[in-house]
């Protein structure tokens, strides 16, 4: 059932802004900006556009249609799966294309990531905010109460249970931050790009909720970022190369709403959606030639690895060991620096990178990368994974 | 400790209501099968029942897993950091996050432990715990009573 729907869709426009700690833009400019160049590049005027998946929060897909001048939107929707939402929009835009109800459907995010909390002095104020999701409620009643505000905090609370279950080392995460620095130095758009990271610096940087260092908290920013998704058959027309949605998942922890009563504490919705993505794209872990994975922290890297099935329970700081995650490894991670030092753009991000190394255009190239995996995280657990292609 | 507090609705003030009213750490009960569930829940995810009760627990648990925080962008608990928050698993089941003043140093995952409850207003409590000693037998004293 459904098979009919993976395979059939393609990326074929990206767009972003720089990532930045204090935009002298207002939040909705730069969400436009990123949505106008991702409709450029495909070679589309926003009168093609006719689906648009709108951030979680801060505009709406009316007024992005009406600011790019989109002037018959056939199908939206909002996906609300906090930093698994733009992954998990791949899928959306995926049915609403094979479904007939939309042609081509513009997929956008875009925060004030850095300025909500700490805007520069003269930045235009804005009473824009995210659409929190599950997470309002919960956190307002359940958690912030005892002092836990911030993701980190949250995270805290299962990854002791990771940390001791498994006897991870203290220095287990170590290996994504610097392989993230690293591809950062790489990256033009990278916020961290001229500020490198060594083991030192790492080891030497303060906690923040155990087991979580600085240096494994990504990096708050503001930014925006785009893509076009259309019909393969449509993409064949377009500019660029089709990067082919060959398949992807979402997946929900249970109950998804908190983390104190599930069963299992570290199965979370990643552990769902895996199986099921590799099942639809119809291949392996080990034909992925590059992972972007949702790093807002290094250790949920870790978790996702093995909920991927790259290492066992408890493997996976073997796996990210020994290089095997940096550029000329054999599988480079977040070759533009992630959210750990690219910058924070809930992952869309990591799929307008996945689609730059299959057009063979990345900052970073990995040699002849012909498979690439994307994932994303949201706060709470909830999980998604989309495998893209180069068209064969 | 915390200078934050929420002012729930819905179900959610329903179970404050409760714990305030019985100065004791009360959970949600389905009246059909008699499971305890937390945090309170419209129906019953086993027998689908929508009736309910909170009723006092025993207070003993244990501890499932704990945060242990170096920065809080809450005021009152920043002066406390770096502080310990407690994932409690009560002997009936239910799991919930507890406050302690005990030191992260000196919790361990599977130590036992006895709840409170402290009214911060008339509509909310914050669920204390107090830690047994290491080598303490794990039947616990009798449930304190609220705002000890």
């Amino acid at each position: 059932m459904g098979t009919d729907l993976w395979g059939t869709t393609a990326i074929v426009g990206v767009g972003e802004t720089d990532y930045v700690r204090g935009s002298d833009r207002h939040v909705c400019d730069l969400i436009l900006d990123a949505a106008m160049e991702a409709i450029t590049d495909a070679g589309l005027k926003p009168a093609d556009i006719n689906g648009i998946i709108p951030p979680p929060g801060y505009m709406s897909a009316e007024e992005i249609a009406a600011h790019l001048g989109v002037p018959d939107v056939t199908y939206h929707v909002s996906v609300l799966m906090g930093g698994a939402s733009p992954t998990a929009s791949l899928q959306t835009a995926t049915m609403a294309i094979a479904g007939g109800l939309a042609d081509n459907v513009l997929v956008c995010m875009g925060w004030n990531g850095y300025s909500a909390l700490r805007p520069k002095p003269d930045a235009r104020p804005t009473k824009r905010v995210m659409n929190l999701g599950p997470m309002g409620e919960t956190v307002r009643n359940h958690y912030a109460p005892y002092g836990l505000m911030s993701a980190a905090q949250h995270y805290s609370l299962y990854l002791r249970l990771y940390v001791e279950t498994f006897g991870i080392p203290e220095d287990a995460a170590a290996a994504v931050a610097i392989a993230c620095r690293n591809h950062a130095q790489l990256n033009s758009k990278a916020l961290m790009r001229g500020t490198p990271l060594s083991r030192a610096d790492y080891d030497a940087a303060p906690f923040i909720a155990e087991p979580l260092r600085k240096f494994d908290c990504c990096v708050e920013t503001d930014c925006a970022t785009a893509v076009v998704v259309t019909s393969l058959e449509r993409a064949r027309d377009l500019v660029h190369p089709a990067v082919v949605y060959l398949g992807g998942a979402e997946g929900h922890p249970e109950p998804a709403d908190e983390i104190a009563n599930r069963a299992n504490l570290l199965e979370l919705g990643i552990h769902r959606a895996a199986p099921r993505a590799f099942a639809r794209a119809g291949v392996s872990p080990h034909d992925i030639d590059v992972l972007e994975i949702y790093d807002c922290f290094t250790y949920v890297v870790l978790l996702q690895l093995e909920a991927l099935g790259y290492a066992e329970p408890g493997g996976a700081p073997a796996f990210v060991a020994d290089g095997n995650i940096e550029l000329g490894g054999r599988f480079p991670l977040n070759t533009h620096g992630g959210l750990l030092s690219q910058g924070h753009c809930w992952g869309l991000n990591h799929v307008v990178e996945a689609t730059r190394q299959l057009r063979g255009t990345a900052d970073a190239q990995v040699t002849d990368a012909e498979l690439a995996l994307v994932t994303g995280y949201g706060d709470l657990g909830d999980g998604s994974v989309a495998i893209l292609g180069r068209d064969r | 400790m915390s200078t934050y507090v929420p002012t729930p609705e819905w179900i959610v003030l329903d179970w404050h209501d409760a714990c305030v009213a019985a100065e004791l750490l009360c959970i949600q009960r389905c009246s059909g099968c008699g499971r305890w569930r937390h945090p309170p829940r419209r129906f019953c995810p086993a027998c689908q029942s929508d009736q309910t009760t909170f009723e006092p627990v025993t207070g003993n648990g244990s501890v499932l897993s704990f945060a242990v925080s170096h920065r809080s962008l809450d005021p009152g608990w920043q002066t406390h950091a770096p502080y310990a928050t407690l994932l409690v698993e009560l002997d009936e089941g239910p799991r919930l996050l507890a406050a302690t003043t005990t030191p992260s140093g000196e919790i361990r995952i599977g130590q036992r432990l006895a709840v409170r409850t402290e009214a911060l207003s008339e509509h909310f409590v914050l669920v204390w715990a107090d830690l047994a000693s290491h080598d303490e037998p794990t039947s616990m004293a009798p449930r304190a009573r609220g705002n000890a």
